[in-house]
């Protein structure tokens, strides 16, 4: 029932909105969440519960009331309690068979007995029924519903920084926010609340003077979602996230009202009393109208003046204590409110359709006999508090559990974390101030503005919660975990099997690992393990709370979602020119150029053949550039290379190995020495990145009399090879062309500035051409129309892939492994092992003395090889056993054949002897070992004058 | 995310960092025996506790020394790498 | 309903007994000490008492049984390794695996739903075929398979994943599985307790006594301990107790995260893993999709959380699965791995004698648990290793003759 307006209402009576729930039509207002609208219209009944399907309702209104949760379309799980209420919304209750209404799930309720605590692992388990069992089980479980069609979310996320971060906009959360902010700090204010205040009337006074504050920014509508080390503390509001960077954190998250367990006190209706005062202040909701307190504080007290003035009839007050304050029994008293003292609510009865309270039994605590029956259309608990510490135990403080006010509070908190108001044991409205203002100064000090106030704060002299607001009944279902359907018995026997350490007892019995992660059941469920036990409930200690503080969609935390990606300068010709794209990194590589009516294949073939017979410019701008300067030079590369370089020309380049400390193989490329004292040298592309790390560790550790620069980014790179490829270059370059093989120049290319290697990778006449980044795209098109008259071609990966391999070159991390040494993949002839020193040097001694398990082969197939070939990775098989793999095979055009390499046992590596390959399909094929380069053996043609 | 002081650039986020390892002395190839070598080569300090450790600011390519406990996860202390000891 | 479940509801107390005996003080010798009451050390104690009649035995656990990285992983069961070691040593434990909840009386819920490695590119695609071929040479189901198996198995991917990081094809594993993991640990306590062996929870080794090169004795919080056989089966960290007996190892410890989301009606049956992506995923009996990725990047000896985690986990989620916008994750946690150079465990005997070391299992010793136990037990007592471990000793770094595993270990789980 809607009730008159209320004074600071959130709702706006002047827009209202129309909405469905289960087919049905209703109006709410603005500023309504969806479940006080729909408790304005008298629905009391909004989701059923996990396991027995029961009817439930509200419970807190506070964001933790997960039997309230909605679909909405294509979202799924939405917290009707925190959800506000939209126009056209079509909801529907999660996790029914059929409808709300009609729940054919309801009949699991009847068969509880047979489904006590851990049944799923008591039973089920035949092996041959098993299956069909996890199907019927996965076909009841989980909540909402995934809609596949659901588009992706991409929200950006913002950085925020600030002095002091207060974490709860209530009472103690408002005065430390001001008190920090007076002293200097800016101040980051937080609570995921529409409005600022918390659950407490009264501090309305400092919501107007934070908001008007300079130095405080406020969001609201926002939970801070978990605590990251160095005060990072992620902010969660529906659009966004914003990462908060903060030099303080005072955490005034209040605490979380609990509920007594009593038989179905989970019946629609029966509900915190924080929980219904919330719908009467915020929403001018009247969320019953007869109904029974049940508490054991003065909170209730003061809800209980809510009540009455909000016209609810109130039954009876049932309070746990035997005796309590004078000024506590005033307020029954003077409305004629019967007070039961010492008594407990037995249990609570449903209506006759089940689907709310419609009475209670009352009986003294302790005892079984039900002394009156009470009729009422809803149960009010405010029998006691948990912290909302997750924060705090997320930033490692270290808690203890207070006696006197039954509650954990914090005992050391970590450098600038501070914690103030209930979470940190402090309840009475005066004292939050204070303690708010002590926390907030404490903290703002912290950051080096002003000085620590000394504050002291009473102690509590009333506890606020009651040790053991639990009640027993032959009948259970009363419930201490909403959630996931957990009776009181189901932890007693959880306990009586042997779960009994906290953390047993939860993964045992599922408590606190619903979607509200425990936090209206872990401390009653830690009050039963305790007793049950003997050990006081600081003994007992409590689960680890782990983020999040609610659940983040993963749309804001995956936010823009990021994938860099790298382009060389002439990404957008071989765009032009039909590039395939391939990944190579973060780079992207053309694989080949397609051309229309072609197949791969044959494209990459002719690229190949253009590189054979005529000539062909390939994009190697993602080799990994650097280059090194200094005395040292020469003598840091011969420590970090397995060959030698202080004996290298100048002008003239030389193949390098580079091994890890292991003696495994971890990256090559090619070094040049362009003066005395000056190189420059490549490395594979995905090793770019570490090799210069690497190298740049070593030269920090020797401190040795160079230094290196990283030029990958900054200079493009192509190899112009083939026959021709000395006829396009002419011309365009003022290098003389007849440098030798393996020479490298200094000169122009096109009017720019380039280093020119004679290299020969693919076999060929070529050059790989060395620019300036800027001039890369010019280079190579100047280039590309200059070949036009010879029949040029761009040619992609596969087709350098190839023509390397006819040439028998390896590529570091295809041909090799994370294991491969220099001598395994062939390379021993690189392997200098008379210097003084190199990485890895040490590690191939001592591998040389053992024998070399195994040794990369060139093979070839047949001529006449008919049917599939072998694919890269498909095994030698030696005598039925594993021999080794294929790294690499392709169809040599060239040599009118397959060939490839392979790791083969040693003494399997004979040229001209076969070793079988063994197809997916389980076919031998026969393969011979054969000598390489496989094409143009003397390496004729690279060297050549063309 | 959690905050690494570049001795040079000064606190940044830790993604802007790669970890190196403890800092290691190598033993003298040339006079240790192979099981001391491998030792080098493959052994580590796994327990926790505070170690000297090389990181590396990568935006600049710094590699420095951070004193770290890598029980708590908490750096102690960065400098730039001076020699042993 | 299954009949078993009747005696719940017609016995009017629980008729439950304890699964683990309480035992209130240590005894002063025992012939074997297992130190770490996770699923391997319950393991090893339970094939310790049932093959090898060796009962005389106590499990000391520093916190609750199963609470380390027993109760921290993702819960996938395979054996789709690269190296001959590996595949055989893995086949084993899913071989065990299917049997143990019959051997427990237990429902483990060991749901067999086939495991995808998605390859996003050729390199990824050459690997699958490597791991494959190595798979069937020892008769295990994985083949390599096209991206219309992959869409055929979970129809509502988006195979380009989100357009820049296209599957190509998947190394398909039929045996793939989850089980619930915590029940792991339970069953082969129970099936230990009942056979006489001691389990000690809350109980710290404070040191272990080596005289002479072998082991004496371990001392513990609550008492000092005589014993000549000591199994380490502490794995996320092994160092620490290493360090007590003086060996050196290669063991470096890195967090490894993972989340769960809120549940949702099942709607994903295989498992995926994404090397590219670094992304694994499962959807539980429960409905949560549980999810994890890559190891954190530096050495780190406590399970704290960090927000980057699921930042990165969440995007790369999106990338194969964008319809998941709108569904929440709802917690976070960490687990310690016992990392190694050549990604594969080290188990077996050591320098020093008596003392067995169950070790090194980075992020893949949840799926070895049953094999582990069986293969340290019969390590254990007979003090020689058992065949399908020999390739796992301590001494291979010394010998520079490490394991192949690290060639597929782009993603390990």
């Amino acid at each position: 029932m809607r009730l008159p307006a209320q004074p600071g209402e959130w709702i706006d009576r002047t827009t209202p909105l129309g909405f469905r729930f289960e087919g049905r039509d209703y109006t709410g207002f603005a500023g309504d969440t969806v479940a006080s609208a729909l408790a304005a219209a008298g629905v009391s009944m909004l989701g059923r519960s996990f396991k027995y399907h029961r009817p439930r309702g509200l419970l807190s209104a506070a964001n933790h009331d997960v039997n309230a949760m909605m679909q909405w379309g294509g979202m799924p799980n939405l917290r009707a309690d925190a959800t506000p209420l939209a126009a056209g919304m079509d909801l529907e209750a999660v996790n029914t068979f059929g409808t709300l209404e009609r729940d054919a799930g309801s009949m699991l309720g009847h068969l509880s007995r047979f489904l006590p605590v851990g049944f799923y692992y008591k039973a089920f388990h035949g092996k041959r029924l098993f299956p069909l069992w996890e199907k019927m089980f996965r076909a009841m479980t989980g909540l909402g519903k995934v809609d596949f069609s659901a588009p992706r979310q991409r929200t950006p996320k913002r950085y925020g920084f600030c002095d002091v971060l207060v974490v709860g906009g209530g009472t103690s959360g408002l005065a430390a926010a001001l008190s920090a902010a007076e002293q200097g700090a800016q101040v980051a204010l937080v609570d995921e609340n529409a409005r600022l205040g918390g659950s407490t009337q009264g501090a309305s006074e400092l919501v107007g003077k934070v908001l008007a504050h300079p130095r405080i920014r406020v969001f609201t509508d926002t939970y801070a979602a978990g605590y990251y080390a160095d005060h990072w503390v992620p902010l969660v509001e529906r659009e966004r996230i914003t990462k908060m960077r903060a030099r303080a954190v005072v955490v005034a998250a209040g605490a979380f009202e609990q509920p007594a367990v009593f038989r179905n006190n989970d019946l629609p209706g029966v509900m915190l009393a924080s929980g219904a005062a919330r719908l009467i202040r915020r929403h001018a909701v009247q969320p019953a109208g007869r109904i029974v307190l049940l508490a054991a504080n003065a909170d209730a007290y003061q809800a209980l003046a809510d009540f009455i003035r909000a016209g609810i009839e109130v039954a009876a007050v049932v309070d746990l204590r035997g005796t309590l304050p004078s000024e506590q029994r005033a307020l029954p008293a003077a409305h004629d409110i019967p007070l039961f003292a010492g008594h407990c609510i037995l249990e609570a009865l449903p209506s006759s359709d089940g689907r709310r309270v419609a009475g209670v039994k009352i009986a003294p605590l302790g005892q079984t006999q039900a002394i009156a029956e009470l009729a009422c259309d809803g149960v009010f608990m405010s029998v006691g508090w948990a912290p909302a510490a997750a924060l705090l135990y997320q930033a490692g403080t270290k808690m203890r559990y207070d006696a006197g006010i039954e509650q954990f509070v914090p005992e050391k908190l970590p450098d600038g974390v501070f914690a103030c108001g209930r979470v940190n044991g402090v309840h009475t409205f005066a004292s939050r101030l204070l303690d708010g203002e002590r926390a907030g100064s404490a903290a703002a000090a912290h950051c080096g503005l002003g000085g620590a106030k000394p504050i002291a704060v009473p102690t509590e002299t009333d506890s606020p919660t009651h040790p053991w607001p639990i009640v027993p009944h032959p009948e259970g279902k009363n419930f201490i975990d909403f959630d996931e359907d957990l009776q009181l018995s189901d932890l007693e026997n959880a306990i009586q099997e042997g779960f009994d350490n906290i953390e047993l007892m939860k993964r045992y019995s599922t408590v606190g690992m619903g979607p509200s992660q425990g936090k209206h059941s872990n401390m009653n469920a830690l009050r039963v393990l305790a007793r049950a036990t003997g050990a006081t409930p600081g003994e007992v200690g409590t689960t680890t709370a782990r983020p999040f503080f609610h659940p983040v969609p993963m749309s804001h935390l995956a936010g823009r979602g990021f994938t860099p990606e790298r382009r060389t300068p002439m990404h957008a010709l071989h765009e032009a020119a039909g590039a395939v794209w391939m990944p190579a990194g973060a780079w992207q590589r053309p694989e080949y150029y397609a051309i229309h009516g072609l197949t791969r294949e044959a494209c990459i073939e002719g690229e190949a053949l253009a590189v054979r017979q005529g000539v062909g410019l390939i994009d190697v701008g993602t080799l990994g550039k650097l280059e090194i300067r200094g005395p040292q030079a020469a003598e840091f590369l011969e420590r970090v290379y397995v060959s030698k370089y202080a004996g290298l020309k100048t002008g003239m380049t030389r193949y390098a190995v580079m091994c890890d400390e292991a003696g495994v193989v971890i990256d090559d490329g090619v070094i040049a020495r362009l003066a005395d004292d000056h190189f420059y040298f490549t490395t594979t592309t995905s090793g770019a990145a570490a090799v210069y790390r690497e190298l740049s560790r070593w030269n920090t550790l020797w401190k040795m009399d160079c230094g290196i620069v990283n030029l990958t980014g900054a200079m493009a790179a192509m190899n112009l090879a083939g026959p021709k490829a000395k006829q396009v270059l002419t011309g365009l370059t003022d290098v003389d062309l007849s440098l030798p093989f393996l020479a490298v120049r200094e000169g122009n290319v096109c009017g720019v500035p380039a280093r020119l290697m004679r290299a020969g990778f693919v076999g060929e006449w070529g050059v790989e051409i060395h620019v300036p980044a800027e001039h890369g795209a010019r280079v190579w098109q100047a280039l590309m129309q200059a070949g036009q008259a010879h029949g040029i071609r761009p040619f992609g990966v596969e087709a350098q892939r190839l023509l390397r391999l006819e040439k028998g070159h390896i590529i570091i991390g295809q041909d090799t492994d994370g294991l491969t040494t220099p001598g395994e993949a062939g390379l021993d002839w690189a392997v200098k092992m008379d210097k003084p020193f190199f990485v890895g040097q040490r590690s191939l001694a001592i591998i040389a003395s053992k024998p070399r398990p195994r040794q990369l082969v060139g093979f070839m197939l047949p001529a006449d090889h008919a049917g599939p070939a072998p694919q890269e990775c498909h095994l030698v098989i030696d005598n039925g056993d594993i021999a080794g793999r294929v790294t690499s095979i392709a169809w040599s055009p060239a040599l009118q054949r397959h060939i490839g390499m392979a790791y083969v046992k040693p003494g399997m590596d004979a040229a001209g002897s076969t070793f079988a390959i063994r197809l997916s399909d389980k076919t031998l094929v026969s393969a011979e070992v054969a000598k390489t380069p496989f094409y143009d053996p003397d390496n004729l043609r690279q060297k050549e004058e063309a | 995310m959690k905050i690494m002081t570049c001795p040079v650039n000064g606190p940044r986020a830790i993604s802007e960092f790669a970890y190196g390892g403890e800092i290691r002395s190598m033993p003298d190839p040339a006079t240790c025996s192979d099981d001391e070598w491998a030792d080098y080569v493959f052994n580590r300090n796994g327990s926790p506790g505070v170690k000297r450790e090389w990181w590396c600011h990568l935006p600049s390519n710094t590699w420095f020394v951070a004193e770290r406990d890598t029980a708590r996860d908490v750096v102690l202390r960065t400098y730039l790498y001076e020699g042993e000891g | 309903m299954p009949w078993r479940l009747l005696r719940f509801a017609l016995s009017k107390k629980h008729p439950e007994p304890r699964m683990f005996t309480r035992h209130d003080r240590l005894k002063p010798a025992y012939d074997v000490v297992i130190i770490g009451g996770g699923g391997h050390g319950l393991a090893a104690a339970y094939y310790l008492a049932r093959e090898h009649g060796i009962t005389n035995v106590c499990v000391l656990e520093k916190g609750y049984i199963g609470g380390g990285n027993t109760g921290r992983n993702t819960t996938i069961i395979r054996s789709n390794y690269l190296t001959p070691e590996g595949v055989q040593f893995y086949d084993e434990s899913v071989r065990l695996w299917q049997d143990l909840a019959q051997d427990f009386d237990l429902n483990l819920f060991y749901s067999n739903r086939g495991h995808y490695t998605l390859a996003h590119t050729d390199a990824a695609l050459r690997t699958s075929r490597w791991r494959a071929e190595v798979n069937k040479h020892f008769g295990i189901d994985s083949e390599v398979v096209g991206p219309e198996v992959v869409k055929k198995a979970a129809p509502m991917i988006d195979l380009s994943c989100g357009g820049h990081a296209p599957i190509l094809g998947a190394l398909y594993h039929a045996p793939g599985a989850v089980a619930r993991h915590d029940a792991v640990a339970w069953g082969y306590g129970r099936g230990a307790d009942m056979r006489g062996v001691e389990i000690h929870q809350r109980t710290e080794v404070l040191g272990i006594g080596v005289v002479g090169g072998k082991v004496a004795g371990v001392r513990t919080n609550r008492g000092n301990i005589a014993t000549n056989k000591v199994l380490c089966a502490v794995a996320g960290a092994t160092p620490r107790i290493l360090d007590m007996v003086g060996i050196r190892s290669p063991i470096y410890i890195h967090p490894l995260q993972a989340m769960v989301s809120e549940p949702v009606k099942p709607w994903l049956d295989p498992i995926l893993v994404s090397g590219s992506l670094h992304v694994y995923i499962s959807q539980s009996a429960r409905g949560e999709l549980v999810m994890g990725a890559s190891l954190d990047p530096y050495e780190v000896q406590s399970t704290r959380s960090t927000f980057d985690f699921p930042e990165s986990l969440s995007a790369h989620m999106l990338d194969m699965f964008p319809f998941l916008s709108n569904v929440k994750v709802m917690r976070q946690w960490a687990g310690m791995a016992d990392m190694t150079p050549d990604f594969a465990p080290i188990m077996g005997r050591t320098p020093v004698e008596g003392f067995y070391l169950d070790g090194g299992w980075g992020t893949w010793g949840f799926k070895a648990t049953p094999v582990c136990g069986k293969t340290m037990a019969y390590t254990v007592a007979n003090d020689r290793e058992h065949t399908l471990i020999t390739g796992f000793g301590l001494d291979r770094f010394r010998n520079f003759a490490l394991t192949g595993e690290k060639g597929a270990a782009s993603v390990g789980h």
